[in-house]
């Protein structure tokens, strides 16, 4: 009977999922995985911080997604396997914001220390580049042809994504400036807000401050964090859209 | 049936301007026993000047910290209380002060005040307090390394007049305290509360073998004080003692500085109950307050803290580098949270903070905080007195000043604000203790700031068109003669305003022995219900606006 569904839902067609399959990859996908999973574990009993073993385990299991996305890209060409890396990629990026919610909400652990798998990427400037980073390569994938509604969609959510950590960026790298010109060193301006969330540009603008915008709930009263792990639900679930309908569309990608 | 009856013959200055109104206390409609009153109405003065803001008058006195640059603790200042000690119906200026005498600054009316030293130094909270019941008002004063000083009023004129003392059996050094009367007995109780990292500093390891000094309560019993102790360590900035559980009997509540969760007893029978039946508290709690802001019949608590008001680039660059060294990990489910609080309470019984909904959340570097119907239109107002100097916390800034203004909250009529930047109260002086009184006899609110290392500063109120009705309950006779904890309820024709006297709130600032009301406009006065601390209850009708009552409920 399980045998059955097994067969039934292999049978049921999802592109996506094609195009992640690690196909001849997969032993040495599970191996990396597992000897990535125990260098971890070693790493944290020997004492490491969290993000140096994470970025360990991750280091161990680049060389096999590195081999996988050179085959696919023979096997599909270069614009399928840019989508096939962005969506493992950006999946990665909001797999951080998920630990960073779990850590906060449910571990209880306070704001600034919970900063994900690899605390030490939770940087201004790494939001900020990645952001722009994913923006870009939807255009570029708009410009090779993966034109659909969801596609559209996340540009205009990437763009804005992008622009709210431009404030940000910007913002940090003035404090900075001006953290030189008191003689303060050694003093971070991480963490700052940003246009939406508690405390951001939109509850705290002059201009907004007659109107509900200033106090409207969650977009002007959530922290930060949670703003961030929006930002990043909201990206991810449009990429994996704009994926699967694009891959339905322009046949499978073994096809 | 109601003895109306002008026996008062204590010099109110305003008799010159005085006209007998037609109020008529009335047969209360209640369930308490009903307390005849005395009543004596005097018309308020008519303002001077109209000028739709404060106007600043420098005092004469200057906190100082003893320091070039003042360091941690130092940094904190000292308060500021109003009271009449010579009966004449006029609200005498009492500063606090660290190296250096206090100030008493009697009141000659027209904003005119005679400065008179007082040599009480290192001085913290003052409250002006009928501590004898004697009819007069003493002053008493906490300090940084000795026991309270009260200064006792022996009614006799110049130098003569306050005699120092100790208060009779309380011996441990406070920096917080506030009177009330706790136990229903009639005379008023004392809660102090110490700020020990500030014992810590000065006598070092010796504190720390001796462990804190902590939370009192000191019963009062005929002349002397009986000790209660409810903590072994504070860090208290603030007391309030107000009813948090509905029960209708006065709790204490301890706000504590340095991330210390505050502290809350309720009181349960005979003795208390530690609880904190608060969803989320501030973590350096500066200054406790309470008042009914949405005019509901029910007191909202504002605890204030410190962040800034602005989040722009060079505001948080200033900020940022104290921030780093102050802030201690919280967990997500800390209560604590440094930004200011309005506490409202639900339905269940639980508080609930509401000041980032309704804008107050973010006032700067925050001490005094009080509300008050400044613009008189019958809605709390707040205001929040603001600045640091700490050297070694600030060394990044000129004179190690994080500069701020005070601020002060419009209420919009419905418990949320908007800060007032057209009252004129911004000022930068690095304000501490904060006091609001009638200083003028026009019936508005006129604001004192202590401030440090600068002139305190008195802001009178020019705000046009304001109508007022303000009352000084008193009890002669009683052991609470000012009639501390008295609650007054006035019914207009669409709005019930609620307010309560009491000896200090805010931060370090006794409050003045008289309450204020502010009418809005058209608004017709129904009746004035006063609950009188013993449990009696008076009920006055047909009160004009722009008067000064001084309701008198012998005991």
């Amino acid at each position: 009977m399980v045998t059955a569904a097994l067969t039934r839902a292999r049978r049921i067609r999802v592109p996506l999922w094609e195009l992640l399959d690690p196909r001849g990859h997969g032993p040495a996908m599970a191996w990396s995985a597992a000897l990535a999973l125990v260098a971890a574990v070693v790493a944290r009993a020997l004492g490491w911080p969290l993000w140096q073993a994470s970025a360990l385990a991750i280091g161990l299991m680049v060389p096999v997604f590195c081999a996988k996305w050179l085959a696919d890209r023979r096997r599909f060409g270069g614009t399928v396997t840019v989508l096939g890396i962005l969506v493992v990629l950006q999946g990665f990026h909001g797999l951080e914001h998920v630990v960073q919610w779990i850590q906060y909400h449910i571990l209880r652990w306070p704001s600034f220390i919970s900063s994900g798998l690899i605390s030490a990427a939770n940087a201004e400037w790494v939001h900020f580049v990645w952001n722009w980073g994913v923006a870009a390569t939807v255009s570029w994938l708009l410009w090779r042809g993966m034109r659909n509604r969801w596609m559209w969609a996340l540009l205009v959510w990437a763009l804005a994504h992008g622009a709210e950590h431009t404030y940000m960026m910007v913002r940090y790298l003035q404090v900075l400036d001006e953290f030189r010109a008191l003689g303060v060193s050694g003093v971070s301006a991480q963490g700052l807000p940003g246009f939406f969330g508690r405390d951001g540009w939109l509850a705290t603008s002059p201009l907004t401050q007659e109107t509900f915008l200033c106090r409207a709930p969650g977009v002007t009263t959530a922290v930060r964090l949670d703003v961030h792990f929006w930002w990043n639900i909201g990206e991810t679930t449009l990429l994996l859209m704009a994926a699967h309908v694009q891959l339905r569309r322009t046949g499978p990608p073994s096809a | 049936m109601v003895r109306w009856r002008a026996r008062w013959t204590g010099g109110l200055a305003a008799l010159l301007l005085m006209t007998a109104c037609g109020a008529t206390p009335a047969p209360a409609a209640v369930d308490e026993p009903v307390a005849p009153v005395q009543l004596r109405a005097a018309a308020l003065a008519t303002p001077a000047t109209c000028s739709a803001g404060f106007v600043p008058h420098a005092l004469e006195h200057t906190t100082r910290s003893g320091a070039q640059v003042a360091a941690v603790y130092e940094s904190n200042g000292a308060g500021v209380a109003l009271g009449d000690l010579d009966g004449d119906g006029r609200d005498e200026v009492v500063l606090a002060n660290l190296a250096g005498d206090a100030s008493l600054l009697w009141n000659r009316g027209a904003l005119r005040f005679a400065r008179q030293a007082l040599p009480v130094t290192q001085a913290r909270a003052v409250a002006v307090v009928d501590v004898d019941a004697d009819g007069r008002s003493d002053l008493v004063f906490t300090r940084r390394f000795e026991k309270p000083l009260w200064l006792r009023n022996t009614g006799l004129p110049g130098d003569a007049r306050f005699s120092a003392q100790p208060l009779p059996d309380v011996n441990n050094t406070f920096y917080s305290m506030a009177w009330a009367d706790l136990d229903d007995d009639g005379d008023l109780d004392l809660v102090a509360a110490s700020y020990d990292a500030e014992q810590l500093k000065h006598q070092g390891q010796i504190f720390t073998q001796r462990g804190g000094i902590g939370v009192f309560v000191y019963w009062r019993e005929g002349a002397t004080f009986r000790a209660e102790r409810l903590a072994t360590a504070a860090e208290a900035l603030a007391i309030a003692l107000v009813d948090l559980d509905g029960d209708r009997r006065r709790d204490i509540w301890v706000g504590n500085d340095f991330n210390v969760r505050d502290q809350i007893w309720l009181r349960a029978g005979a003795g208390w109950r530690a609880g904190l039946p608060l969803d989320s508290m501030t973590e350096n709690t500066m200054s406790l307050d309470w008042g009914d802001v949405d005019n509901d019949g029910q007191f909202e608590i504002f605890a204030s803290d410190m962040k800034p008001v602005d989040k722009d680039v060079a505001t948080m660059a200033r900020w940022l580098p104290m921030m780093k060294k102050m802030t201690r990990p919280l967990t997500s489910d800390d209560p604590q949270h440094a930004e200011n609080t309005l506490q409202i309470r639900g339905g269940d019984g639980r508080w609930r903070d509401q000041a980032y909904e309704r804008r107050v959340d973010s006032s700067g570097w925050s001490w005094s905080a009080k509300f008050g119907d400044l613009d008189a239109d019958g809605s709390l107002d707040l205001l929040v007195v603001n600045g640091m100097i700490a050297r070694g916390l600030f060394d990044h800034l000129p004179g190690a000043e994080l500069v701020e203004p005070n601020m002060a909250f419009r209420n919009r009529g419905d418990g949320s604000f908007v800060v007032a930047h057209d009252w004129r109260l911004g000022s930068t002086a690095s304000g501490r203790g904060m006091s609001m009184g009638d200083l003028d006899g026009d019936g508005d609110l006129d604001v004192v700031v202590n401030n440090l290392e600068s002139p305190a500063m008195l802001f009178e109120n020019q705000l046009c068109g304001t109508r007022h009705l303000t009352v000084a309950p008193r009890m002669p006779g009683s052991a609470n003669p000012l009639a501390v904890g008295a609650r007054l309820t006035l019914r207009l024709t669409d709005a019930t305003l609620v307010r309560e006297l009491r000896s200090i709130s805010g931060y370090l600032s006794g409050d003045p022995a008289a309450v204020h009301f502010g009418l809005p406009p058209g608004a017709v006065i129904g009746t004035l219900r006063i609950d009188w601390p013993d449990g009696r209850v008076s009920v006055l009708r047909d009160l004009a606006p722009g008067q000064h009552l001084q309701v008198a409920a012998p005991s």
